[in-house]
């Protein structure tokens, strides 16, 4: 058949082979290279967020650099590797260079510290999770799996990640001008943020908050192309009831992004006239409100935790049908559960202020609300482990990760349950406990999602498949040392250890537990050095791996339909037809255990998923 | 001396704190094991074998509305249960005769005694920084504010935290159960000197409080 | 090559474009799918800065301060009144362009960037007088969230003048023949969001 669409998609093709090196790998408007450009950026910032992260940990351990009176045996060892076993000094590694007065000779003042938090949290959040999550895996996979040949405004898709990496940039010029980074926590609570002299932070602050809106000004434009995409551009047959629940998952982040993103726009512009025109709207000697800062940041802040675990959501639905040989457990319920915390999200922000000196009857309210929307993750969770029941389970390394989201997740959802309890929340609240929550979610959930998306998803973005050893290696080295860094922090929470203090040997009742943030600590610099196994995966397998095929995983889904890896345009000259819902494994109608969506069965009428 | 759970309860509400934190962690812990075992059991079970074909369902809507309903009715009566103990703290105001104005500031708790006429605005109150003296066995209002950023009131061991916010008054109130010397941390973000922002409840028997008093306000 | 149509089981309709794509032919086009998706987040804001805006507003028990200079009724409720007039001459500029009268079309778009272009002036000799008077930014909240909402819908105003001009360039160049539907369309959703944005922000702020 030679039709203008089969002309053109060779045309396509041929023109891609013309672009040259900076419309290909630079300013491309393809949503792969899009796609990949964002997962690169995020890995480099996640390697300084993770930077930050194991320094805080250092000085949480040996505050100061004081060992204490008796070192443990790891503690000996590192003071012999790190620090003057005569004095006890133990300096963080690797900061000499750091300059005063942002470290001493390696050891970290209380402002640094409270910038590291700041940044650290800053960094993950908005420049490693979202980057990656939504907009590298929101970019590749969405036209791919709703079979599109590309984004519905490309160019507005280069634009958004071009604006996105110069607001990294503007993030971490912070580290770089007089008074440091932004230290006043990744809440950025006024009146602390909202005047320079409670801080000493002048322009990082600033930074701070400018490249936050030039951020929203990228998820916009992402958000924008996400949902025009998918509600128009989708194959033919491709319903919405037979979208791949990441997919899902992404359409129902993007919505929530769009509408949460202008109040944290909004926020952050007063914030910025506060602190640079004179405007008191965060300060009470001006007749302004500090609780007001706290209720649109929480009225953006629990939409964007859920942006951040959806997309995660999705993909360990993805995953786990694929290696259980099975359909998804509950396809509906777990679309709808999805739309219900859509909804639900936005009616629960005030169960982040229950001790601010917020209405208590609201208080109330709020925590029904909250105790509400933990409902729809216990209906995934279950789904989830209804998929894996009676299944044929391949434990690839893709699979394992998905499995430890579905793990991690659960502890993370259930503690969410204690600090839903006002009364409990009242002990809880600000200290490790929460602390403990945020990295079961966020680390546990998203960033095992994280993982296991690039072990599943690396054979069709880059053409070769990673090295297994490697990947077992780094995923059980993850899993236990990310459990030995965050588990204790549920115990020194419920023992009071406050968070975002820098040095805890100044309180009396937590001497006790100091020996948790050793362990901890150590755990963590296990944590890190787990990750090294995949840097070294990552960067071999993408120049050296074996070559993959189309469908390694013998996945249903319309993005292994594409040659690996997928051409400018993604699909031969005609877009697959979708004939079914994605998650049709083992199904008794074929031989295979897989039956991809587009595939056409003619002895039999295709029926609905 | 606590070691690894939660600090020694010394106040009175703190009991009915204790009770929900143990209810929602005995119901969670028993979620926790009954989700990771079934799981572990389901990977060990139908890992992958030659031959062995995977069961074809899309669900079972009896199981899943019943994994719905359960877990929402156990979570509104969480909700109801912690209502009652919420509306205990923070919505009675049990009578006092001692009063206590605590303004946080920059890296300080300013206590300020309204002195033996018990009445603040007079010429016999006085500020001590830090130092929190109350009397065992009887009810203590705390008015709290700030004077610059927001800092956090917090006393693990009465279970009782609370913002202190520029620009308004929030009042919250304790009662001791046994006397001792306990830390006052700040729990909130305030500033470069928020670690070691800390000052002293000393919990006292009545004849100890007095001979405080005295000392403190001789004439 | 007429495009071909098919059902799908949901009843939309399919059809092929010229580039080869099979599109779910949705009720709206991608462009203007995109403009109310754009809006919605232009509205989020504003709601966050009414929020705020009525947190102060509604707190305080005179407003404005007494020693603070009123607000410009007059003035503005004539402003109101051009901008409402560029709204109308914005539908005939529309309604011209799918008519295919070019005349007209150029005629309404003129007009309608010279009433938003008055708008703006008005608003700024207005600010230029409340400063002078004593009401800035930093005057308590009344200015404050006066300057920083008033402020923000004329940013969108001025937004809108620039991308209509742009419009009506891109028109010209070809003497309105060649077609400009889809930009205008979206500039005129958007012109027309903005009015009625004012038709929101005025009694708030003005009259409230
Ligand atoms: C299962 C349902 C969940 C419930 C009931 C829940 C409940 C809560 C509550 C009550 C708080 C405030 C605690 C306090 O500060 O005192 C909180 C904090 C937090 N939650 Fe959740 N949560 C849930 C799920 C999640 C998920 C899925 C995420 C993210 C992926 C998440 C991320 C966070 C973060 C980041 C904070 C801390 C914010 C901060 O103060 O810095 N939570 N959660
Ligand atoms: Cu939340
Ligand atoms: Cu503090």
């Amino acid at each position: 058949m030679t039709s203008p669409a089969h002309a053109e998609a060779h045309a396509a093709h041929a023109e891609h082979h013309q672009l040259g090196f900076v419309r290909t790998y630079l300013f491309s408007t393809d949503h792969k290279m899009i796609g990949r450009q964002f997962l690169f950026m995020a890995l480099f910032m996640m390697i300084i967020g993770g930077s930050l992260a194991l320094m805080m940990r250092w000085e949480l351990a040996w505050p100061e650099g004081n060992v204490g009176p008796e070192p443990n045996a790891a503690t000996r060892v590192l003071l012999k590797l790190f620090g003057d076993a005569s004095s006890g000094d133990l300096p963080i590694p690797f900061t000499k260079w750091i300059p005063e007065p942002y470290m001493y000779a390696g050891h970290m003042p209380p402002e640094f510290y409270n910038a590291a938090f700041t940044m650290h949290a800053t960094i993950m959040i908005f420049f490693v999770v979202m980057p990656i999550l939504v907009g590298c895996f929101g970019n590749f996979l969405i036209p791919l799996m709703i079979g599109a040949r590309d984004m519905a405004f490309p160019f507005l898709n280069m634009l958004s990640f071009w604006v996105g990496a110069v607001a990294g940039v503007l993030m971490l010029a912070a580290f770089f001008v007089p008074g440091g980074a932004a230290a006043g926590g990744w809440t950025s609570y006024a009146p602390l943020s909202a005047v320079p002299t409670y801080t000493g932070v002048t322009w990082g602050q600033n930074l701070w908050c400018i490249s936050l809106i030039v951020l929203g000004a990228s998820s916009l434009m992402g958000s924008i192309n996400y949902i025009t995409t998918i509600i128009n551009m989708r194959a033919p047959g491709m319903t919405y009831f037979r979208l791949p629940l990441t997919v899902w998952s992404l359409f129902i982040t993007a919505v929530l992004l769009l509408l949460a993103l202008p109040v944290l726009t909004a926020a952050l512009a007063m914030l910025l006239l506060d602190r640079m025109a004179g405007t008191s709207f965060f300060l009470p000697a001006g007749g302004g409100e500090p609780l007001l800062w706290q209720h649109l940041f929480w009225f953006f802040g629990h939409p964007e935790v859920y942006i951040m675990i959806l997309p995660g959501m999705g993909i360990a639905s993805e995953i786990l049908p694929v290696f259980a040989r099975k359909p998804i457990f509950g396809y509906r319920a777990m679309a709808f559960s999805m739309i219900g915390i859509a909804f639900l999200g936005w009616i629960v922000w005030g169960h982040h202020m229950f001790q601010s000196g917020m209405n208590p009857t609201l208080g109330t309210s709020f925590m029904i609300s909250t105790m509400v929307i933990a409902v729809p993750s216990a209906i995934k969770t279950f789904n989830w482990l209804g998929t894996l029941w009676g299944g044929n389970i391949r434990f690839t390394i893709p699979m394992l990760f998905a499995l430890g989201f579905v793990a991690m997740f659960v502890i993370g959802g259930l503690s969410g349950i204690f600090m839903a309890s006002t009364p409990v929340d009242i002990f809880i609240h600000d200290t490790y406990f929460i602390v403990a929550h945020i990295h079961y979610v966020l680390f546990g959930g998203s960033i095992f999602a994280i993982f296991g998306a690039i072990y599943f998803w690396f054979p069709k973005m880059f053409g070769r498949m990673m090295n297994n050893f490697l990947g077992y290696v780094h995923f059980w080295g993850t899993l236990i040392f990310y459990n030995g860094t965050f588990f204790p922090m549920h115990i020194i929470g419920i023992g009071g250890h406050m968070r975002r203090i820098y040095n805890p040997m100044q309180y009396e009742f937590l001497h006790p537990l100091q020996h948790w943030n050793v362990f901890m600590t150590v755990s963590a610099l296990g944590l890190g050095l787990a990750q090294i196994p995949f840097v070294i995966n990552f960067l071999y397998s993408l120049f050296f791996g074996p070559k993959a095929e189309r469908n390694p995983w013998h996945s249903n889904t319309l993005e292994w339909v594409a040659v690996t890896p997928p051409p400018h345009g993604n699909f031969g000259p005609t877009l697959p037809t979708v004939y079914r819902g994605p998650y049709e494994y083992s199904s008794p109608g074929v031989e295979e255990d897989y039956l991809p969506q587009d595939r056409l069965l003619s002895d039999r009428p295709a029926h609905a998923h | 001396m606590l070691s690894w759970w939660l600090p020694q309860n010394v106040s009175t509400y703190g009991g009915d704190v204790d009770r929900l934190f143990y209810l929602i962690f005995y119901i969670t812990g028993v979620s926790w094991v009954l989700v990771q075992v079934s799981m572990l059991v389901f990977l060990f079970l139908y890992r992958h074998r030659e031959g062995r074909r995977a069961t074809y369902t899309h669900g079972n809507t009896t199981l899943e509305i019943m994994w719905t309903i359960v877990p929402a009715l156990i979570l509104i009566m969480l909700g109801f249960m912690s209502k009652a103990t919420w509306d205990t703290i923070r919505h009675t105001h049990p009578p006092s005769t001692t009063v206590v104005q605590i303004t946080a500031k920059q890296f300080n708790w300013e206590v300020l005694y309204p002195g033996p006429d018990g009445k603040f605005d007079t010429d016999d109150d006085k500020m001590i920084e830090n130092d929190l003296h109350v009397p065992v066995n009887q009810v203590v209002r705390v008015r709290l504010s700030s004077k610059d950023v927001i800092h956090s009131f917090f006393v693990p061991q009465f279970r009782l935290k609370q913002d202190a916010v520029p620009g308004r008054v929030i009042e919250v109130w304790f009662e001791a159960t046994l006397p001792g010397v306990y830390e006052l941390p700040c729990a909130e973000l305030c500033g470069f000197g928020h670690s070691g922002m800390l000052g002293h409840v000393t919990v006292q028997t009545a004849e100890d409080y007095q001979a405080w008093n005295k000392e403190q306000w001789p004439s | 090559m007429a495009a071909p149509r098919r059902l799908t089981r949901t009843g939309s309709v399919l059809r092929v474009t010229d580039t080869g794509a099979h599109i779910t032919a949705s009720p709206i086009s991608n462009a203007r799918l995109a403009m109310v998706i754009f809006l919605a987040f232009e509205s989020m804001f504003f709601a966050a800065l009414i929020a705020a805006y009525l947190v102060f507003r509604l707190r305080s028990a005179i407003w404005p301060p007494s020693d603070l200079p009123q607000l410009p009724l007059a003035v503005t409720w004539m402003n109101t009144g051009v901008l409402a007039i560029s709204a109308y001459t914005m539908r005939r500029a529309r309604a011209a362009q799918r008519a295919g009268r070019r005349d007209e079309l150029a005629r309404s778009l003129v007009a309608t960037a010279a009433l938003g272009s008055l708008f703006l002036a008005v608003q700024g000799s207005e600010w230029a007088r409340l400063v002078g008077h004593g009401l800035t930014l930093s005057t308590g909240m009344y200015g404050a969230t006066f300057y920083t909402l008033i402020g923000c819908h004329g940013l969108h105003v001025l937004a809108a003048v620039v991308w209509l001009l742009v419009v009506l360039a891109r028109a010209q160049r070809s003497r309105f023949a060649a077609p400009v539907r889809v930009p205008l369309e979206l500039c005129a959703i958007y012109w027309f969001y903005v009015v009625g944005l004012w038709a929101a922000l005025f009694p708030l702020v003005y009259l409230l």
